[in-house]
């Protein structure tokens, strides 16, 4: 590489073509612009004018110098300059490993490292060396290529999200050993020490020198968030101990609209020289059931991230009553406490038990419901064996049941006695109770009891061998008043009063929500050991990459329990979310307990940071600028060439710089419309009427001739100019464009498929109509069915169609255009029916028509074969005879007027029964 | 999409047809506001006649119908009255507007074409002669003189024809004698016809206004360069490697022409005017206004 003036260029001898500008500039200046053409009414006053022979205009010097820029420019260009060449070349000649850790301990400088392994690739590829690449999380046999094969792969390498275990350094190992000959070794560290580092600097060691890069910065990583005492502990570790350090950590969950979003961010602070931080978040219960997950803020890590599970999600609590609902009542509702205590933690299911059951709710309430179903009692013991919480409420019912009487039931923690009791009321002895204070080993322990709850009524427990240790909470008189047992991984609590505050004032005190609260949690799983998921298997739903993103596991395969717990994540444990079943279950980076270590490296190899200034060619950039002047060059051009307004000047400036900075960003297909666009377009540019193909050669003949006449009536007659009418296919045409179908009726006409109703069915609600013509009006009239008209009632089954009724005489088709009273088509006595008016039309005074003003009536239905009577061939004489002489042209000019009629009502809707409204208008203005 | 309804020409010429009717109304409005800036109603014959302008009560004779009294001023007194108003009379205007091509010319999109302007004012004109109890017409026999508001429609729609060629003759036939005229062009054809036009007419009798309406541009010659000038059509060019040198003798040129143009007239007894389009088609009404009075015999 040939250096000058600090810059490198790789083809210096192309700069030799700088020469040659003087002489461009000469022949550029010999030839004068082209003229601008001027249109000038007053020319002939300039004819004979001669121009003063030493007058002619050269181009511009600013042009000039502008074309030398462009051409100087690019043969700079071309020539290959590189800014900052690295000029010292590393000594080594032979192959080249690069190593790279490659965990995710790299994530958040991995840019970085992607940026010093590519300028060490191009380095070596100047040197013409063969580079092999090993990933250490993931590591493949050696193999020695050209350093730009490396180059084009470095882009699809990402750090993987666990520490190279053991496996992968052996495998590591061997693929070294696989290798033959010496190399020298870049090894790209991420800063984490970890087991077998030294037997792979050796085995390194033993081929040639080995260099490190190490980020400077110690990394950070987000321990498991755990959750105790009501609160949330996070824990952040570094690996090296260093000055005091500030850390945020964001909690991420969704919020109500159920979008991802930070929650909340909790600083930490490392102390002075110490390796980790943590801090505690209180969080309402409501927003920690809504976390997904923490990660510390702007680190780009699978390490700082802490993905949340079950633990502190958000419980579903199904609850059910014995009682219907009675809305009068919602004060005294058992429930209503209990709903009003839940509803900002858990999500409440409600309604019959059978249906919450296979909802399989983390906790089921039972206020005063003293007897399930046989089938719905084992359903339940089954569900609270697999870790169900049944929580019970005494009440009436329950105390006048014969309930847990003889023997203990599997679903009531205790035996009760019959009846229950009352104290402190009109008609016994006594005061109201109050409670006990909690007593250690009871879930409720620490909670202050407040003196005013009291409990007046409750039922009461046989005196058992294992009362005891199943009271969790008692009264001041040693009574039990919260009694549970443990039935298979789940268990039953009993309250023995109601939840309502009939029996006592504890649904009204905020201890009640506390110790709700306390049972919810106690519910939820805290976090398992590995002997716990012993012979359990849990399929990951989402893992992390090396970046902390979670993407869909897809086809991973599952994990073992207690590896899930214990061993360290790896290519077959990946941190993520485990689903095993009833409960989800997070696997983080970092376990509990975990220790981030700083690499140590030995004394024999050279441990350097990143950094020195990247070589940056500059060849792209000057063509580029070539390229832009000769943009302006072209706008200069036009300038003076006179062929440039001001307006369009920006605009062709604004084009041509966009596409000077498009053209290297490579140029995007233009896609073609389809046909059927140019089609549809052309349609719904146009009015056309269309008819309905049958299928029957001579039927689509007469409709589409008939659709002609009617064109050309009211192409003649009114304002409406409709293009040259057109055949639909059901099957295939789309039918928006149409605002009238005419769809005449044959025997044989097969029934539209169900796609095709579907868009008869969308057709007619959005205001299309459908004229349908049975052709039989001749037998129709004398009350025979024709089989057209039989076939109608078989296609127009399966569409909406609201009620019709024969056209009553003060429809708006009477008067939409021409006024009517009859409508012939070749036959002319048969009926004609449209949509019914509504019930509560109302004839207004002094007018004769009712007040009918919404809507077109989607279907016109009729056998009069208008078509035929409208029919002319291309000439625009009549194809068919109707009636006899002058007063059968007088029937088909009705007919005429029928079909004007119709398309004017589709065209302008009730425009004409609104004028009912004229005299009421008129009336009030007079006012 | 064929039509076989009615042929494509002919919905074509009749949506250009409504395009074009439609830009007539702008035109009309113009017109009529422009008018409605002059003040008329002059050349009364100083005596009493038919007319609309009040000329004297004088006391009812015998023979003087009752209708004729004008009992607001008989009221006041024993003597009744009759209202008399003045004689006046109509005379017959001539318009010739140059349709050529060289007229549809603006130098910038914020000026409007010459023939624009020409036609604006020529209806303006009209508008003011016709309220004033004129009769306008064109030369040419196409549409003769009439009076009334539906002249100015026809007017209107007889003045929207475009012609093709550059440089149009002035229609000089179906003058009537002793009448006025009004041309209005931009007079940079050539002058042949110009002088034929207006010897003929100086014998006939008929006087009035030649009115020159040029583009700023016309006037100014702002070019520099090597130019290609065409005319609109494209009929006549000229090209020039430095049009900057030409400005000199250009605009002797055209003032040589105005000079030829003003003897025209002061021989025939013509009035001559001019006018450009940067400037306010009112000014130009006014003395248009003006010049027609005095040319009046």
């Amino acid at each position: 590489m040939t250096m000058i003036a600090g810059i490198g260029f790789s083809a210096p001898w192309l700069l030799l073509g700088l020469l040659a500008l003087p002489v461009l500039w000469l022949l550029l200046r010999a030839v004068p612009p082209a003229p601008k053409r001027q249109p000038f009414p007053a020319v002939t006053l300039l004819l004979g004018l001669k121009d003063d022979e030493s007058l002619s205009d050269r181009t511009p010097w600013w042009l000039l110098l502008l074309r030398m820029l462009a051409v100087a420019a690019a043969i700079i260009g071309l020539a290959g300059p590189v800014l900052n060449p690295s000029t010292e070349e590393t000594g080594g000649r032979g192959p080249l490993l690069i190593v790279m850790d490659a965990s995710w301990g790299g994530a958040a400088g991995w840019k970085q490292t992607s940026a010093q392994a590519a300028a060490q690739l191009e380095e070596a590829g100047r040197a013409e060396r063969p580079v092999a690449l090993l990933r250490l999380s993931a590591p493949e046999m050696l193999q020695f290529r050209a350093a730009s094969d490396w180059q084009r792969q470095l882009a699809g390498l990402a750090p993987l999200p666990w520490q190279p275990g053991p496996d992968q350094l052996q495998q590591a190992l061997a693929a070294i050993d696989g290798a033959e000959g010496g190399f020298d070794t870049i090894w790209f560290s991420d800063g984490l020490e970890y087991q077998g580092r030294e037997g792979l600097i050796e085995a390194l060691g033993r081929r040639g020198d080995i260099e490190v890069y190490e980020q400077p910065l110690p990394v950070l990583g987000l321990l498991p968030a755990s959750y105790s005492g009501g609160a949330i502990e996070l824990t952040v570790q570094r690996s090296r101990a260093g000055p005091a350090q500030e850390v945020s950590v964001v909690a991420q969950g969704k919020d109500p609209g159920g979008t991802a979003r930070s929650l909340t961010a909790l600083p930490l602070r490392f102390a002075d020289g110490a390796r980790t931080a943590s801090a505690e978040l209180s969080l309402p219960a409501e927003l920690r059931a809504r976390l997904s997950r923490f990660e510390i803020r702007d680190m780009k890590s699978a390490g700082a991230v802490a993905l949340t599970d079950d633990s502190l999600r958000r419980r579903e609590v199904a609850l059910v009553s014995s009682e219907s609902a009675d809305e009068g009542l919602a004060l005294l509702s058992p429930l209503h406490y209990l709903r009003q205590a839940l509803a900002p933690s858990a999500e409440l299911l409600e309604g019959a038990l059978e249906d919450l059951l296979p909802a399989n709710p983390d906790v089921i309430v039972l206020a005063d419901v003293a007897r399930l179903a046989p089938a719905q009692e084992e359903a339940v013991i089954e569900w609270v064996e697999n870790g169900g919480l049944l929580l019970r409420f005494a009440g009436p019912r329950l105390a006048a049941s014969d309930t847990a009487r003889s023997g203990e039931e599997p679903l009531m923690p205790v035996r009760l006695r019959i009846g229950g009791r009352s104290i402190g009321g009109a008609m016994s002895w006594g005061e109201p109770k109050t409670l006990a204070p909690f007593a250690e080993g009871s879930p409720f322990y620490g909670l202050e009891v407040p003196g005013e709850v009291s409990i007046s009524s409750q039922v009461v427990a046989q005196p058992d061998p294992q009362l005891a240790d199943r009271v969790i909470a008692e009264l001041a008189d040693g009574t039990p008043l919260v009694t549970r047992k443990s039935l298979g991984q789940g268990q039953v609590v009993l309250f023995h009063v109601t939840s309502n505050a009939e029996w006592s004032s504890l649904p009204l005190s905020g201890l009640f929500v506390s110790m709700l609260e306390r049972l919810a949690v106690s519910s939820s799983a805290a976090a398992p050991q590995a002997e716990d998921l012993e012979g359990t298997t849990w399929s990951p739903v989402e893992v992390l990459d090396g970046f902390g993103r979670l993407t869909a596991a897809e086809t991973l395969p599952g994990v073992k329990g207690p590896d899930l717990v214990a061993a360290p994540a790896g290519p077959e444990l990946r941190p993520g979310v485990y689903n095993g079943g009833r409960r989800m279950l997070a696997r983080n980076v970092l376990r509990p307990g975990d220790e981030l270590q700083a690499a140590r490296w030995p004394a024999s190899v050279a441990v350097s940071g990143y950094g020195a200034p990247q070589e940056l060619p500059l060849g792209g950039a000057l063509l580029t600028l070539a390229l832009m002047l000769l943009a302006a060059d072209v706008l200069g051009t036009l300038a003076i060439s006179g062929l440039l307004g001001g307006a369009r000047t920006a605009a062709l400036a604004a084009a041509l710089g966009l596409a000077a900075w498009a053209a290297p960003q490579g140029l995007q297909a233009q896609g073609t419309p389809a046909p059927e666009d140019f089609r549809a377009a052309e349609l719904a540019s146009e009015l056309v009427l269309a008819h309905v193909l049958t299928g029957e050669r001579e039927v689509d003949r007469i409709a589409a001739a008939g659709l002609r006449g009617l064109t050309e009536t009211l192409y003649f007659r009114t304002s409406v100019e409709p293009a040259a009418p057109a055949a639909v296919d059901l099957e295939r045409d789309e039918l928006a464009f149409y605002p009238l179908l005419y769809w005449p009726v044959t025997r044989d006409q097969p029934l539209p498929s169900s796609q095709a109703y579907g868009k008869l069915n969308a057709y007619l609600r959005a205001g299309g109509m459908i004229l349908f013509d049975t052709r039989d009006g001749d037998l129709a009239a004398s009350g025979a069915t024709s089989p057209a008209a039989r076939r109608l009632q078989q296609i127009a089954l399966p569409l909406d169609i609201p009620p019709l009724e024969v056209l009553p005489e003060d429809h708006v088709l009477t008067r939409a255009f021409y006024l009517l009273q009859a409508f012939p088509g070749r036959h002319s006595r048969g009926p004609v029916w449209v949509e019914a008016a509504p019930p509560d039309a109302e004839q207004a005074e002094g007018i004769p028509f009712r007040n009918l003003n919404d809507g077109v009536t989607p279907v016109v239905i009729g056998g009069n074969d208008w078509a035929a009577a409208w029919a002319v061939d291309g000439n625009g004489r009549p194809l068919l005879p109707v009636g006899r002489g002058y007063a059968g042209e007088r029937q088909r000019e009705l007919a005429f007027r029928f079909g004007v009629n119709l398309v004017m009502h589709v065209l302008t809707g009730n425009y004409k029964s609104d004028q009912v409204h004229v005299p009421a208008l008129l009336d009030r203005l007079g006012q | 999409m064929t039509r076989p309804v009615a042929s494509e020409a002919a919905t074509g010429l009749r949506h250009r047809a409504e395009a074009e009717a439609s830009a007539l109304p702008p035109l009309l409005v113009q017109a009529r506001h422009l008018a409605g800036s002059v003040l008329m109603g002059e050349h009364g014959r100083r005596r009493a006649g038919t007319g609309d302008d009040f000329w004297q009560y004088r006391p009812a004779q015998a023979g003087d119908s009752r209708r004729m009294i004008d009992h607001r001023r008989s009221a006041r007194g024993d003597i009744q009255f009759v209202r008399e108003r003045e004689w006046q009379i109509s005379q017959t205007v001539h318009l010739w507007v140059d349709t050529g091509a060289s007229m549809r010319f603006a130098s910038s999109p914020e000026l409007p074409q010459k023939a624009e302007r020409a036609r604006l004012l020529a209806l303006a004109a009209s508008v003011l002669m016709v309220q004033g109890g004129e009769r306008v017409g064109l030369t040419g026999g196409s549409l003769p003189p009439r009076r009334g508001n539906v002249q100015i429609l026809r007017l209107a729609e007889a003045l929207s024809d475009d012609e093709e060629q550059d440089y149009a003759p002035p229609n000089d036939r179906a003058l009537i004698p002793h009448a006025r005229a009004l041309f209005i062009s931009d007079f940079l054809g050539p002058s042949e016809p110009m002088e034929q036009a207006l010897s003929k007419a100086a014998a006939r009798g008929v006087r009035g206004v030649l009115l020159q309406v040029l583009d700023p541009a016309e006037e100014a010659f702002p070019f520099s360069g090597r130019t290609l000038f065409e005319s609109i059509n494209g009929g006549v060019t000229h090209e020039t490697l430095k049009a900057s040198a030409l400005q000199e003798r250009y605009l002797d040129r055209l003032a040589e022409r105005r000079t030829v143009l003003e003897r025209l007239c002061r021989e025939a007894g013509w009035r001559f005017g001019q006018h450009h389009t940067g400037d306010p088609a009112q000014t130009a009404l006014m003395w248009l206004y003006h010049a027609l009075e005095r040319t009046a015999p």
